[in-house]
């Protein structure tokens, strides 16, 4: 199974390749395709947001972070993020202290609300990061979560 | 078949539809070990889409920092009769899906 898991990644990393240097796929292409795996390698929050080529994001109150101030439980932390600027096309969830802090991506169709609804692991008091998207622009807002039991193993 | 992993709700709330899912699933990220030391290797579902009338309504990637039998919801500017499909992939390339018709 490993091996043929291997060998898939590895007929697809070559015909990527072989694709960008005869300037078939642009570079956007290649990103949306590798974003699962270099985010989720990011170790540290700056890291998971330079990897998603968030430059300049501006704070906004329209961002609302609606989760607990205390979780008992970090196994299980209900949060939810709505976003009431115009135009929101993605929203990217960060949570600052896991081990991995890249959580979750949502892309908003035209007739969804900008609005979801997850449940998270926090691996200890963290602060949770929404990035929300709109217009090709940045904008984010944070909120804090003091946890008491982390749920991420270890 | 065994049962559907997936639970969904649909609800009409004056013009706009809820979707509620519920999914069940290990979400390992990787990082816990067994009572042996073994390692239980990563199993997180990566993409969640969310259809209704076959137009994408929501796709949400997520990562092990997902919680253990996760659960989403949302709202979208539908009407009754609109059927509302759910379907997931993990990264073991396993995959279901379900569709539900909004009353």
């Amino acid at each position: 199974m490993k091996r043929r898991s291997f060998m898939k990644t590895a007929i697809v990393a070559s015909a990527t390749g072989a694709a960008i240097t005869s300037g078939l796929i642009s570079s956007n292409a290649v990103f949306a395709a590798s974003h699962e795996k270099d985010f989720t390698k990011a170790k540290s929050l700056d890291e998971a947001m330079k990897l998603m080529g968030v430059t300049d994001v501006a704070e906004s109150e329209m961002i609302k972070i609606k989760a607990p101030e205390i979780a008992e439980n970090g196994a299980v932390v209900p949060v939810g993020i709505t976003s009431e600027i115009e135009g929101t096309t993605e929203i990217v969830a960060l949570i600052s202290n896991n081990p991995t802090p890249y959580a979750a991506k949502y892309t908003i169709g035209a007739k969804a609300k900008a609005a979801v609804k997850s449940r998270f692991k926090m691996a200890k008091t963290t602060d949770v990061v929404a990035i929300v998207k709109a217009n090709d622009k940045f904008y984010t807002a944070k909120s804090n979560i003091k946890v008491t039991k982390g749920g991420c193993g270890g | 078949m065994a049962k559907s992993t997936i639970k969904l709700r649909t609800k009409d709330k004056d013009g706009s539809i809820q979707v509620k899912a519920l999914i069940t699933h290990p979400m390992d990220t990787g990082l816990r070990r067994k009572k042996n030391g073994d390692k239980i290797p990563a199993h997180y579902i990566t993409e969640v889409m969310i259809e209704a009338n076959g137009e994408s309504i929501m796709m949400a990637n997520w990562t092990g920092s997902i919680s253990k039998n996760p659960f989403i919801s949302l709202n979208y500017a539908g009407a009754k009769g609109d059927k509302v499909k759910l379907s997931w992939k993990d990264n073991m390339d396993k995959s279901d899906s379900l569709e539900k018709t909004v009353k």
